[in-house]
C-alpha cells in the first residue's frame, strides 16, 4: 500500500515537474516572440510615426490621416535611361542598389524619412513622422550631404568604368495629408498634396536650370545666412498661376 | 527573460569617472534611499545639484500615484528609451520588492492581461508623455481620469513618466555603469534575504505639501499645475538649482532649455525661456534666430555646438548620444562639471517640457 502511495506521488510529482518545464519553455518562446515583435516594432518607426505603428499592430490596420506641413524632397537620377542601355542587367541594379543606399544613408543621418522609390527617383520626407521645427535646414543638409555622398560614390563607379551619375533634387515646404494608403494587400504611409506635386516640379527645374539642388522659396525663407542661396529667374510650371521662382543651393558654410 | 533584455541593450563607457562626494551630499542620498547610497552619488559629485535632482527625482515624491503604478512606469519608460541602466536597476528593485515580473512582463508586452485595463491605460499614456511625438493633449488625459483617477492623481503619473525621462536622459547620456543591485534580486543570498530587504526599501507614500514658494520663472506653471505633491517641489528645485549653478552661463542653459522647448511644442516653456534669455541682454532677435536656425552670429563658441546638441537630447538612442556627447565635450574641452551640467540641464528640459503638457487639463 505504502509502496503505491510513494509510486502515484512520484508518478505526479514527475507529471508537474514536465508541466513546469513545457510551461517554462512557452514562456521562453513567448518572450522570444515578443521581443522580435518589440524589434519589428522600433524599424518600423523609421517607416510611419510610432502611433500609426501601433494601431496597425493592435488593429492590422491603420485608418490614422492627418494634415501636416512638411518638407518634401525629391531626386532623380539624370540620364539614367541611356546607362540602362549600356549595363548588363546585374551590373545595372547594382549600380541602382549602390546609389540608393548612399543617399539613404544621407537622408536618415537628417532626419530624414526615405517613403519612397520611383525607379531612379526617391522621395523623402521631413517632419512627417515627428515634429520638426527645423525640417528645411534638415531637408537641405541632406540635400548637400547626398551631393557629397554621389561625388564619393562617382569615384567608385569611375575605377569600375562606369559614367558618373547625375543628380537632379527638388525642396519644397508645404502642407500634405500624411496617412497610411493602399488597400489591405498592399499599404504603406505616405503624403497627398500639392506641396509633393511642387516638388517633383522643382526637381524637373533642375535640367532647366542646369543646378544639382533647388529648393523653393517656402524652404529658403526658412534658412539662415550660412546656406549660400542663388536666385534663378522664375519659370512657368505646369499647374501654377505665375512663374516658380527657384534658388539654387551652393552650400552651407557651418559654425 | 527580460533580464537577458537588459544585457543586449547597446551601451558605451561611462563618461565621467567617480568622484568624492561631500559627507553632506551622501547623507542627503542616504536619507532619501534608504540608507542606501547608489554609484550616481560619485559619480556626479562634481556637481551636486545634480545628484540633489536624481536623488529627488528618484524618491518617489507622490502623495497620490499608487506606488505600483510609479513604479511600472518608471520601467515601461526606461525600457522605450532603451536606457540599460535605469532599466536594469529598476526591474531589480521591483523583484527585491515582490513584484509578480511574470506579470509585468505581461503588460510590457501589452498583452492586456492585467485585471485593471486603467493600468494598461495609464502605462500607454505614460509611453507617450516619453515620446513627445505627438504630444499628448486634453482628450488622452481625460481618458486617464474617465478612469476613475483624481486629476492629481493624473498630474502625478505624467510628472512619475517625465521623471523616468530625466533619469534615463542624465544616465544614458553619462553611460551610467549597472549598480550591483541589479545581480543582487536574482541571486540566492538576495532571494533569502527578500522579506528583510523589502521592509526596509518599500516606498511609501509621501503626504502632500505646501507648494513650493516662491514659484516663479521657466516651469511655474507647471509646478503650480502640481498643486501639493511633493513632486512640485522636486521639480522647482531642478529648475532652479540648474539655472542658478555657475558652471555654465545661465544663458547658455537657457538657449538648450528654450530649444528642447521648441522641438517638444512646449510654447509656454518657450516663451518663459525666451524671456529669462531677454532678462539676461540678448537681443530678442539673436533669440529668435537660435531658436529658428539653431544658430546665430550672437552665440559664443561653446553655444553654437551646444544649442544643436540640446536639439539631439529630444529624440535620441543610446550608442548614437553617447558617442555625440563624447566628441562633444573633447571637442570643446569640457571639463567634468560642465560636461555634467550640460546632461543635467538637457535632461531636466526634457522633463520639464513632457510634463508641461498638465498644462493642458487647467
Amino acid at each position: 500500500m505504502i509502496a503505491l502511495l510513494v509510486g502515484v506521488a512520484l508518478a505526479l510529482a514527475w507529471v508537474a515537474a514536465a508541466a513546469r518545464r513545457r510551461t517554462a519553455a512557452a514562456h521562453r518562446r513567448l518572450e522570444v516572440a515578443a521581443r522580435e515583435l518589440e524589434a519589428l516594432q522600433h524599424a518600423f518607426a523609421r517607416f510611419a510615426p510610432a502611433q500609426v505603428v501601433e494601431d496597425i499592430i493592435a488593429g492590422g490596420m491603420a485608418t490614422r490621416s492627418e494634415s501636416k506641413e512638411v518638407t518634401v524632397l525629391f531626386a532623380d537620377l539624370q540620364g539614367f535611361t541611356a546607362l540602362t542601355e549600356r549595363l548588363e542587367p546585374a551590373r545595372l541594379v547594382a549600380v541602382l542598389n549602390g546609389y540608393f543606399e548612399a543617399m539613404s544613408r544621407a537622408i536618415a543621418a537628417h532626419r530624414g524619412h526615405l517613403a519612397k522609390f520611383l525607379g531612379d527617383g526617391l522621395l523623402a520626407l521631413f517632419g512627417a513622422l515627428e515634429h520638426d521645427p527645423w525640417q528645411a535646414h534638415d531637408a537641405v543638409r541632406a540635400a548637400l550631404a547626398m551631393r557629397r555622398a554621389l561625388a564619393d560614390y562617382n569615384e567608385t563607379l569611375a575605377r569600375d568604368g562606369v559614367p558618373p551619375l547625375v543628380l537632379g533634387i527638388g525642396i519644397h515646404r508645404g502642407a500634405v495629408v500624411a496617412g497610411v494608403i493602399g488597400t489591405a494587400e498592399l499599404v504603406e504611409y505616405g503624403v497627398v498634396g500639392r506641396a509633393v506635386n511642387l516638388a517633383s516640379r522643382v526637381e524637373g527645374l533642375t535640367r532647366v536650370h542646369g543646378v544639382d539642388i533647388l529648393v523653393t522659396q517656402a524652404v529658403g525663407s526658412a534658412l539662415d545666412g550660412r546656406f549660400r542661396l542663388r536666385a534663378l529667374p522664375a519659370v512657368e510650371v505646369k499647374g501654377l498661376p505665375e512663374p516658380l521662382v527657384t534658388y539654387a543651393v551652393e552650400g552651407c558654410d557651418e559654425g | 527573460m527580460a533580464e537577458d533584455l537588459v544585457s543586449t541593450m547597446p551601451w558605451s563607457e561611462c563618461l565621467v569617472p567617480p568622484g568624492a562626494p561631500t559627507p553632506e551630499l551622501v547623507a542627503v542620498v542616504r536619507r532619501a534611499h534608504h540608507g542606501v547610497v547608489p554609484g550616481w552619488t560619485a559619480r556626479f559629485a562634481p556637481l551636486p545639484w545634480l545628484v540633489r535632482a536624481m536623488s529627488d527625482m528618484t524618491s518617489d515624491p507622490f502623495a497620490s500615484l499608487p506606488l505600483r503604478d510609479a513604479s511600472l512606469i518608471t520601467l515601461v519608460v526606461s525600457r522605450d528609451n532603451s536606457c540599460r541602466f535605469c532599466y536594469g536597476t529598476q526591474r531589480a528593485l521591483m523583484r527585491i520588492l515582490g513584484f509578480d515580473l511574470d506579470a509585468i512582463d505581461r503588460l510590457e508586452r501589452d498583452e492586456l492581461v492585467d485585471p485593471d485595463p486603467s493600468a494598461q491605460l495609464a502605462l500607454d499614456f505614460a509611453r507617450r508623455v516619453s515620446r513627445g511625438s505627438p504630444r499628448p493633449g486634453v482628450a488622452q488625459l481625460a481618458a486617464l481620469e474617465r478612469s476613475g483617477r483624481s486629476r492629481e492623481t493624473v498630474a502625478e503619473l505624467v510628472f512619475a513618466a517625465a521623471s523616468a525621462v530625466f533619469t534615463n536622459r542624465v544616465s544614458t547620456l553619462v553611460a551610467l555603469p549597472p549598480e550591483p543591485i541589479e545581480g543582487s534580486g536574482y541571486q540566492l543570498a538576495g532571494r533569502l534575504l527578500r522579506p528583510l530587504i523589502t521592509r526596509m526599501f518599500k516606498p511609501r507614500p509621501k503626504a502632500p505639501e505646501a507648494p513650493p514658494a516662491p514659484n516663479e520663472g521657466l516651469g511655474a506653471p507647471v509646478v503650480a499645475a502640481l498643486g501639493t505633491s511633493p513632486a512640485a517641489g522636486v521639480l522647482r528645485r531642478t529648475i532652479d538649482a540648474a539655472l542658478a549653478s555657475p558652471v555654465l552661463p545661465r544663458r547658455t542653459k537657457l538657449l538648450m532649455l528654450a530649444v528642447i522647448a521648441r522641438a517638444l511644442e512646449c510654447a509656454r516653456c518657450e516663451q518663459d525661456a525666451a524671456s529669462e534669455l531677454h532678462a539676461t541682454g540678448m537681443a530678442a532677435g539673436d533669440i529668435d534666430q537660435a531658436l529658428d536656425h539653431l544658430s546665430s552670429p550672437a552665440l559664443d563658441a561653446r553655444e553654437v555646438q551646444l544649442v544643436p546638441f540640446a536639439r539631439e537630447t529630444v529624440r535620441c538612442n543610446p550608442p548614437e548620444i553617447q558617442a555625440r556627447i563624447r566628441t562633444l565635450a573633447s571637442g570643446l574641452g569640457l571639463g567634468i562639471d560642465e560636461v555634467l551640467e550640460v546632461v543635467g540641464v538637457t535632461a531636466a528640459g526634457n522633463a520639464l517640457c513632457r510634463a508641461s503638457i498638465i498644462l493642458a487639463q487647467c
